[in-house]
């Protein structure tokens, strides 16, 4: 019976070597294993053994069963494993089809600038405000050092609507209500849409600026410097840097064009900055204490420093857009580019 | 401005290169915005003398010249007729690039070698020439042979076009820029020497006497008289720096006043001095029913606004901008009479936008001509009329300023001018500076005293102070400050906009619904209001006029959203763009009367507009709910009559606190669509932002869940056509009592076998009861008393 059950053994073994499926291993299972299995017919053979060996002999059985159940269990582990992955291999898809569920739109680029200047400027302890864009010439004018018929005027083609009445030109008369209202120390940007009589492939009459106004006791270009560095740098890249050149404005003094490093090349020079590695950006300066004393801000105690960069421009360098009207036509072939 | 660097060398000494010069004065606040060399076509060009001219023997039509160069003889085959033995002509050499683009290379032409061409004026870019343009230019006999060309034609200067700011005046001249240079370069000024002879015995009284009759609009008026004058044409020097800067000669004394303009930025003006009645000038406004034919050849009424020179009879010139026609200098003059004036700078800008003439002389006095230049203008032009001979010029010179010009002597703070610049500057390098740019200056403490020239009108305060400073010593010093940003600032909390925010919140939300936004104009034409249906009684109606539109097609402001979005919608299906989702967020101006007294309302909205097959009203309505679920609002939906909509598919958003209008939404007017060539299925909506920012957030009280299990049900009724959904809707709440826990439609449908104007609406139903689970026999009783409450209220049967 020894022989038996170890020749038994073998033979399972080999079978179960052979198996190729987890149904062969099921049907392999019952044939060893089951209530009309092999191995049962041993226990039933048992009855027939000697008293003195049967330790012995169910110990054989009951290794052999081990072993085989052992086996039995690796081998239905394999197979399960090996089922699974074939399932999954199966029920494999094709992820390049179409996504379902609706197509976002997305923000014009114009508006997304707008956000992430005002969103930076907010940080930096600005307040955001708005202002009427028909306006007083006042406001956008007088306040402003620019009385009637000076020259300054021409630097920029106004629209009117009588005497004294016109389509701002600038958001800087939003500077002008501020000043009146607010009490230093302040800091203000006014993001917005602004008109001048000018349209061609560079000028829109309807376009945005973004100004920013800051009035305190200690307030040098130096700030200014450092607070534009920042804002450009949150648009153009960490490593942009400004430069200033000499400029005019009426309402500041001294006033500056404010350059920034090509965010293209990064200053080497490329065909974007036309080689010079800058790009002008925005006007800046110190407010002119004549336009603070026109406020009613005592110009001997507080100095402040604006900034008005046009926001239209700041969307063409950012999205490398190649012409500016573009933008206003709104072709949703042009719009789907900036998703 | 054009000023050319010879020009510039008779004031300063410049020892720098023309590029090295423009940086200088670009980074010193004056852009140099081009620099042209006048040499540019001419290098390789020569002047040539013709020795010999033989016929080609294989060409009829060409000539073989053998020519003079001054380094050799050599051979030139020529096709041009004009020329003659002895001639000097302009010869291009191999290497030459004449100004119209030609390559001048050594060739044979018809087998015999030509070793350059004679040049046309056309071909080397001159402008300024009396003889004859076609053919050959050929050259004055002053001209020597192997001489380069440009020096020959004194083209050998460099011309830099500055853009001069609107605060430096002074700087619309030579004399403007070389101070710059001076200071810039640290080198003095050249003194000139303004010397000129009168005739000592014959007063300027026997011709010319001057009233000024407003002395606000012309504070300082000069004038003499030149006898026995010589109209000719001017040197070549002079006329050739004139062309150089853009001016065209035209005789001896036009151009004197001319060079003076531009030399010392002074604008002057020349009468014949036969022409003016009762030998008289008055400066004074024009009279109405005065009108003056000008040197433009144009007629122009003047009026009481307008200042005028006049003789004793009539107006003679609009005071500084052009000239009458019938008292200027021309051939036959004998006596001149000069003008050297300053006029207030507001009212020429004002008479020359009006009559809508610019000269050299209104650029000039519209940004402002100091009191102290009519003096140095008037001394420069008798200069030249001396050294030119022009005439004789007598003696004494009116002037009407009351008090001489007089340099302002101001105190500036030192402290307060580094506070602005941030930085501080030497004391020594301060002086340095300011004396370079003629302003005498003396450091006493912190009080920096300044003798500041007439001519700088743009000097007044410490930021101005502060502006000269670092212009002269370098934005540069900048480069090297890496402070953190705001960092000397009092910290103050920053703070959004409340309407942006809410705009951004809600154009999120509308990305997230597939919208793309746009940015439209503003300003449209007037045609919206037929386009849109828009009539007089509506408030959309009244149109704000812009008073100097660049078109009529963007001349008003506009009352509605409508029109901007629809539009692009519009040019986006023109352009083949079948299906999207636009939508723009701005403002319309409403005006409280018209003509505009006070500002208008500007309200913000937001419109957008679908063109999609897979959208319609529901849609609209499904985005405006979610849109609005934020907010603290209770709104019923009415049937809009906006006169764009669809009266039957749209409805107004009502506040049902104060029956305020907050937006509208639905498909658009059929004759809307067609105007707009839109589909017929195209959604609109518009939302008050304004009247949603008021708005308080909706506040929320959640209660317990139950514990026990939630029952649900579906039912499907018949009703009329015109039972609503709500109703149904509140009638199934109200049947259910305390076990309402929600319901909803989930099915409309409509079938001639159900019944005419009949539809079948199913939708479910949840029970829930807070203290017990419901049995069989109670969640029976509610359906029943449901399909009860429904035959009674509305007399509809279960499906």
């Amino acid at each position: 019976m020894k022989e038996q059950i170890n020749s038994f053994l073998k033979k399972a073994q080999k079978e179960l070597n052979e198996c190729k499926s987890l149904k062969d291993l099921n049907e392999l299972k019952v044939k060893f294993l089951g209530k009309q299995g092999e191995l049962t017919s041993f226990l039933k053979a048992m009855k027939d053994v000697p008293k003195e060996e049967k330790p012995q002999m169910g110990q054989l059985i009951n290794n052999a069963r081990n072993t085989i159940e052992q086996r039995i269990n690796d081998l239905q582990n394999i197979f399960e494993k090996q089922e699974l992955l074939n399932k999954l291999q199966n029920e494999k898809i094709d992820i390049t089809e179409p996504s379902k569920g609706i197509e976002k739109g997305e923000l014009h680029p114009l508006y997304k600038v707008f956000d992430k200047l005002i969103d930076c400027c907010v940080e930096m302890g600005f307040k955001v405000i708005t202002g009427p864009e028909v306006e007083y010439d006042y406001y956008n004018f007088e306040a402003l050092n620019v009385p009637k018929d000076h020259p300054a005027r021409d630097m920029q083609d106004t629209f009117f609507v009588n005497d004294n009445i016109l389509l701002r030109s600038q958001t800087s008369s939003v500077q002008v209500r501020a000043m009146q209202n607010l009490k230093p120390p302040f800091k203000i940007v006014s993001p917005g849409r602004t008109y001048r009589a000018d349209s061609d492939a560079t000028h829109s009459p309807v376009f945005h600026q973004f100004e920013g106004l800051v009035v305190d006791e200690n307030i040098s270009m130096i700030d200014l410097k450092s607070m534009l560095t920042k804002l450009l740098s949150m648009l153009f890249g960490e490593n942009t840097k400004i430069r200033f050149r000499p400029s005019y404005f009426p309402f500041t003094e001294p006033s500056v064009e404010v350059d920034a490093t090509c965010p293209s090349c990064g200053g080497k020079g490329c065909n974007l900055c036309k080689g010079t590695g800058f790009m002008e950006l925005l006007g800046a300066g110190m407010v002119n204490p004549k336009v603070l004393e026109m406020s009613g801000i005592d110009s001997k105690k507080y100095t402040g420093f604006a900034f008005g960069p046009g926001v239209d421009r700041l969307a063409m360098v950012v999205n490398k857009i190649p012409d500016l009207r573009m933008m206003f036509e709104n072709d949703i072939k042009f719009l789907e580019q900036l998703k | 401005m054009k000023v050319t660097l010879n020009w510039l060398k008779d004031f300063v000494d410049i020892d720098i290169s023309p590029e090295a010069l423009a940086k200088l004065l670009t980074n010193s606040g004056n852009e140099v915005e081009e620099i042209v060399y006048q040499d540019k076509y001419l290098k390789n060009v020569v002047v040539g003398k013709i020795l010999e001219i033989t016929k080609h023997p294989n060409a009829e039509k060409l000539d073989i010249c053998q020519v003079d160069i001054g380094s050799k003889i050599t051979q030139i085959v020529t096709a041009a007729k004009n020329i003659k033995v002895n001639d000097l002509v302009p010869v291009s050499l191999a290497g030459a690039n004449l100004a119209n683009g030609i390559h001048i290379e050594n060739s044979k032409l018809r087998g015999v070698d030509s070793f350059g061409m004679f040049c046309s004026i056309e071909e080397l870019g001159v402008t300024d020439y009396d003889g004859e343009k076609d053919g050959i230019m050929i050259l004055d006999s002053d001209a020597k042979v192997g001489q380069d060309i440009s020096e020959a034609l004194c083209m050998n200067d460099v011309i830099f076009d500055i853009n001069v700011t609107a605060n430096r005046p002074d700087c619309m001249s030579i004399i403007g820029i070389a101070r710059e240079i001076s200071a810039l370069l640290n080198k003095p000024l050249k003194q000139q020497l303004l010397n000129y002879d009168t005739c000592a015995n014959d007063d300027v009284s026997n011709y010319v006497s001057v009233e000024v009759k407003n002395d606000t609009l012309c504070p300082r008026y000069m004038a003499t008289a030149i006898k026995d004058v010589k109209i000719q044409k001017s040197p070549k020097w002079l006329r050739t720096r004139l062309v150089s800067v853009g001016i065209k000669p035209i005789n001896n004394i036009v151009d004197i006043t001319n060079y003076v303009l531009v030399e010392y930025g002074q604008p002057m003006h020349a009468f014949d001095q036969k022409y003016l009645d009762g030998d008289k000038i008055i400066v004074r406004t024009g009279k109405k029913g005065e009108s003056i034919k000008v040197l433009n050849q144009n007629t122009y009424d003047v009026d009481e606004n307008m200042l005028c020179i006049c003789d004793e009879k009539k107006p003679v010139v609009i005071a500084g901008i052009i000239g009458g026609l019938n008292s200027c200098v021309s051939d036959d003059t004998t006596t001149a009479v000069l003008e050297s004036a300053c006029f207030e700078r507001a009212s020429i800008r004002r008479t020359s936008r009006k009559i809508g003439v610019r000269t050299d002389s209104t650029a000039r006095f519209e940004k402002g001509v100091d009191i102290g230049s009519p003096e140095l203008g008037m001394q420069r032009a008798l200069n030249l009329v001396y050294t030119l001979k022009a005439g004789t010029i007598v003696n004494g010179i009116i002037d009407t300023v009351k008090e001489k010009p007089k340099n302002k002597h101001l105190c500036f703070s030192l402290s307060r001018i580094f506070k602005l610049l941030g930085i501080t500057v030497e004391s020594q390098k301060v002086l340095s500076i300011l004396n370079n740019l003629g302003l005498e200056s003396k450091i006493d403490g912190d009080i920096l005293k300044c003798e500041v020239p007439v001519y700088r009108t743009d000097i007044e305060n410490d930021a101005d102070i502060a502006e000269e400073i670092i212009r002269m010593y370098g934005y540069e010093v900048y480069d090297k400050f890496n402070n953190l940003p705001l960092y000397n600032a009092t910290v103050t909390v920053g703070e959004h906009d409340r309407v942006l925010l809410l705009e951004r919140k809600l154009k999120y939300a509308l990305c997230d619904y597939g919208f793309y936004e746009t940015v439209n104009f503003s300003i449209c034409s007037d045609d919206v209001k037929q386009k849109l249906l828009i009539d007089e009684q509506s408030t959309l109606y009244n149109m704000i006029k812009i008073a100097n539109p660049i078109s009529e097609d963007l001349g008003y402001l506009r009352t509605t959203m409508a029109n901007a979005i629809l539009s692009t919608a519009s040019k986006n299906i023109s352009r083949k763009n079948n299906s999207f989702k636009l939508f723009e967020a701005g403002r319309v101006y409403l005006p409280k009367e018209l003509p505009l007294k006070e500002l208008p309302n500007e309200v913000n909205y937001m419109s957008f507009v679908s063109v999609n097959a897979n959208d319609d009203f529901f849609t609209f309505k499904g985005i405006i709910e979610n849109l609005l679920r934020q907010f603290d609002l209770n709104y019923a939906l009415n049937y809009s009559n906006l006169c764009y909509m669809h009266p039957g598919i749209s409805a107004d958003i009502v506040n049902l606190q104060n029956n305020e209008v907050i937006g509208t939404f639905g498909q658009i007017h059929p004759q809307v669509a067609k105007n707009f060539d839109l589909p017929t299925k195209t959604y609109y909506a518009e939302i008050n932002i304004d009247k949603l920012v008021v708005l308080k957030e909706k506040g929320h009280s959640v209660k317990m869940l139950s514990k026990y299990p939630a029952v649900d049900r579906d039912l499907a009724i018949i009703c009329d056509e015109n039972i609503t959904i709500e109703q149904i809707l509140q009638s199934v709440k109200k049947s259910c009592g305390n076990l309402y826990y929600g319901a909803k439609v989930f099915d409309i449908y409509r079938n001639i076998n159900i019944g005419e104007n009949k539809k079948s609406v199913a939708f479910s139903f949840k029970l829930q009861s807070y203290e017990k689970t419901l049995t069989d026999e109670e969640i029976n009783q509610t359906v029943n008393k449901i399909l009860k409450d429904l035959k009674y209220k509305i007399g509809a049967q279960l499906r």
